[in-house]
């Protein structure tokens, strides 16, 4: 079974299973979550300090192993996604490469001394030699004229990826090259945040929670298929592979998909000419300037389509597919109209389903609520304690945990093609819908401790969504492919 | 406008007047060193040849360590220059910019650009397609461009009786040459595209 492939890196401290925020007074035996629960995913949720110091030993052991400088360590750790031991076992075959991969160095040497420089290039000014200064590559240019471009360029976001001031050098500056030059503590400390994140980012192991303001970042070891995490701060639930609100049994692409076709039809004409959009690598957010529709990210320097986001790679040949299927409607006969319509039909179907339950979740934050305030007003009234009302105050939450996992049975569903797998999913998701209908009644209705009734409707509910989960959460197939990082 | 990019300017427009090329200009628009105007002649041996085409360029208050922003005030036929906008796609405006960069070398390529399309990289899908499809009748569409626009010396007649066909029927005349060469100079699909 799935989850088990993932407990060899289990360090089990427990502390994982607390997913949908259960109460945590667990008197009873802890239930092995790896073998009941298809969803199980072991992870850990950081503070900054924790991050940090993770990564400062990543940087420790490569600035020790290779005797270079932190800076320099952070810049190939960075370029080689963190991959320490990858990185020193290169490094013993080719040096040389390894720093030019990550952009250490310049890949042709750049020739030396051309001039008797007199004049800094950026700034025609001519100060003193001794307030020039020079990356790897020797490109020499005034002091100021660097404070001026890193300030520059942290202002727009960008950190690790500073470059060189002269024409096509790719080299990247260094920390301590940058914060020599940089002496506004502001600046400084803006860079260092810029260059806090940009590590977690481009860690595999790591993942900021998405929550609005929340500070906690996700740990772990598989970065492939649906992978639920939970937030020990703000409560969401993300997926720690694409970092979308956590979306199991869909996959990955297929949410993408599904969550671009819908911000696409509800806003198309607003969504085309808004002039910013994210980057589809890193979701930094990008300006549009001018016309063009190639863009290349600041950040993170990905190239993309600005009408599709798709990768610019694929179209060179296919960007007239691009703009041609904007067109097609205009062009389209009559049985085209027909099929459009009916395409339509069925997007509606799904989507107003999806959504449903996407606003029935919402509101099931209130009724958690008024459930709390209901059962604290019968504890008050001495009609039985709180651990006599316990089985209420969790059959709510499984309640709320059945329909998130059916919200995102829809867009799986919408992508499926016909046939017998579909009718299976479609009546197992059928199954679910009633149960919860029931459920729901039942929560919101109970009067008595009797729990017996109810908790019985809310195992089936359980084993009803447990099993859709078992049948088409396809992860275990990935497992054994997916790399251990 | 900061002091630094002030003095650039300057040297950029003595940099750009001393040249030999005698293929550029840069002149200010004003006295804030933020609007200059460009001019590139068309290179030799492409449909541009002859041609003076004039460009926009305005300096960022972070100039030079941000790129200045060009586009074509002179209506271009080209698959990386908007035939709309005149907004151009190139490098070295966008993430390839480097401080060291002057506005010199961007006029130069820019004028590269003309002379060698990427029509594989467009900013503008409609003229790249045709780039494509029908070279030959690219080059025809952007060397009438030329001579309508920037004063280049081939005069295509055939063309422009077509436009003068759409100017009867009240078109105004920048619409009918854009839809004519989108539909290829079919007058049939031209007038079809701007009465729908
Ligand atoms: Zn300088
Ligand atoms: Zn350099
Ligand atoms: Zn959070
Ligand atoms: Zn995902
Ligand atoms: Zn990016
Ligand atoms: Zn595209």
């Amino acid at each position: 079974m799935s989850a088990d492939s993932d407990m060899e890196y289990s360090d089990n401290d427990g502390d994982e299973y607390d997913y949908y925020g259960e109460i945590d007074d667990c008197d009873m035996e802890t239930v092995d979550q790896s073998k009941t629960d298809p969803e199980y995913f072991l992870f850990s949720c950081l503070r900054v300090e924790e991050v940090e110091k993770l990564l400062n030993e990543s940087i420790e052991l490569l600035s020790n192993n290779l005797q270079i400088t932190p800076s320099l360590a952070k810049v190939i750790l960075h370029a080689y996604e963190w991959n320490a031991q990858e990185i020193i076992n290169r490094y013993k075959e080719n040096a040389n490469e390894v720093l030019i991969f990550s952009r250490v160095k310049p890949c042709v040497p750049t020739a030396p001394g051309t001039s008797t420089r007199t004049h800094c290039a950026v700034c025609a000014n001519m100060p003193p030699l001794q307030s020039f200064s020079a990356l790897t590559c020797g490109h020499s240019f005034c002091n100021d004229c660097w404070s001026m471009h890193f300030e520059v360029q942290i202002m727009q976001g960008v950190s690790n990826t500073i470059q060189c001031m002269a024409q096509e050098c790719e080299v990247r500056a260094p920390e301590d090259f940058v914060l020599s030059h940089v002496t506004k503590p502001s600046l400084r400390e803006r860079y260092q945040q810029f260059m806090f994140k940009d590590h977690v980012k481009s860690h595999p192991q790591l993942r900021f929670c998405p929550g609005p303001n929340c500070q906690w970042i996700f740990r772990a070891w598989v970065r492939q298929g649906p992978r639920r995490v939970e937030c020990k701060g703000c409560e969401l639930l993300t997926c720690f592979s694409c970092g979308a609100p956590h979306h199991a049994p869909t996959d990955c692409a297929t949410i993408r998909l599904w969550l671009t076709k819908c911000a696409d039809d509800s806003e198309t004409v607003n969504y085309i000419s808004a002039n910013t959009k994210d980057c589809p690598k890193c979701q930094i957010c990008i300006e549009k300037n001018g016309g063009c529709n190639h863009m290349q990210c600041g950040s993170c320097r990905h190239d993309f389509c600005w009408v599709c986001l798709g990768d610019w790679k694929c179209h060179g040949s296919e960007y007239y597919e691009c703009s041609r299927y904007k067109e097609d409607p205009n062009l389209a006969s009559d049985s085209q109209h027909a099929q459009a319509r009916e395409a339509l039909k069925k997007y509606l179907h799904y989507y107003e389903r999806w959504e449903n339950h996407a606003r029935s979740l919402k509101l099931e934050e209130q009724t958690l609520a008024s459930l709390k305030s209901r059962i604290n007003q019968k504890v008050m009234a001495g009609e039985g304690t709180w651990i006599d009302w316990q089985y209420l105050w969790d059959s709510a939450k499984l309640l709320k945990r059945c329909r998130y996992t059916l919200q995102y049975t829809y867009p799986f569903a919408y992508y499926m093609d016909n046939g017998p797998r579909k009718e299976l999913f479609e009546y197992q998701q059928a199954q679910l819908e009633a149960e919860i209908e029931n459920l729901s009644w039942k929560v919101e209705r109970a009067e008595t401790t009797d729990r017996g009734d109810l908790e019985n409707q809310m195992d089936i509910a359980e084993k009803r969504r447990t099993t859709l989960l078992k049948d088409f959460l396809d992860i275990h197939i990935n497992n054994a492919s997916s790399s251990k990082i | 406008m900061a002091n630094i990019a002030a003095k650039r300017i300057k040297r950029e427009i003595i940099e750009v007047v001393k040249g030999e090329e005698g293929v550029l200009k840069l002149e200010l628009v004003n006295n804030a060193w933020t609007d200059l105007l460009g001019e590139i002649a068309g290179p030799p041996d492409t449909p541009y040849e002859g041609g003076l085409f004039k460009l926009e360029i305005k300096i960022p208050e972070t100039y030079p360590f941000n790129p200045p922003k060009v586009r074509f005030i002179t209506k271009v036929w080209h698959p990386n220059v908007s035939s709309v906008t005149g907004a151009i796609c190139l490098d070295i405006l966008k993430d390839q910019w480097a401080a060291a960069l002057t506005l010199r070398t961007v006029l130069l390529s820019i004028q590269a650009l003309l002379a060698s399309a990427e029509p594989n990289d467009p900013q503008d899908a409609v003229v790249a397609r045709q780039y494509i499809e029908n070279e030959p009748l690219f080059e025809l569409t952007a060397r009438h461009w030329t001579n309508v626009y920037a004063n280049g010396p081939t005069v295509v007649w055939e063309f422009n009786q077509k436009v003068q066909t759409l100017l009867e029927m009240g078109v105004d005349e920048h619409n009918a040459r854009v839809a004519l060469s989108t539909y290829n100079w079919d007058v049939e699909g031209a007038t079809e595209q701007i009465f729908s």
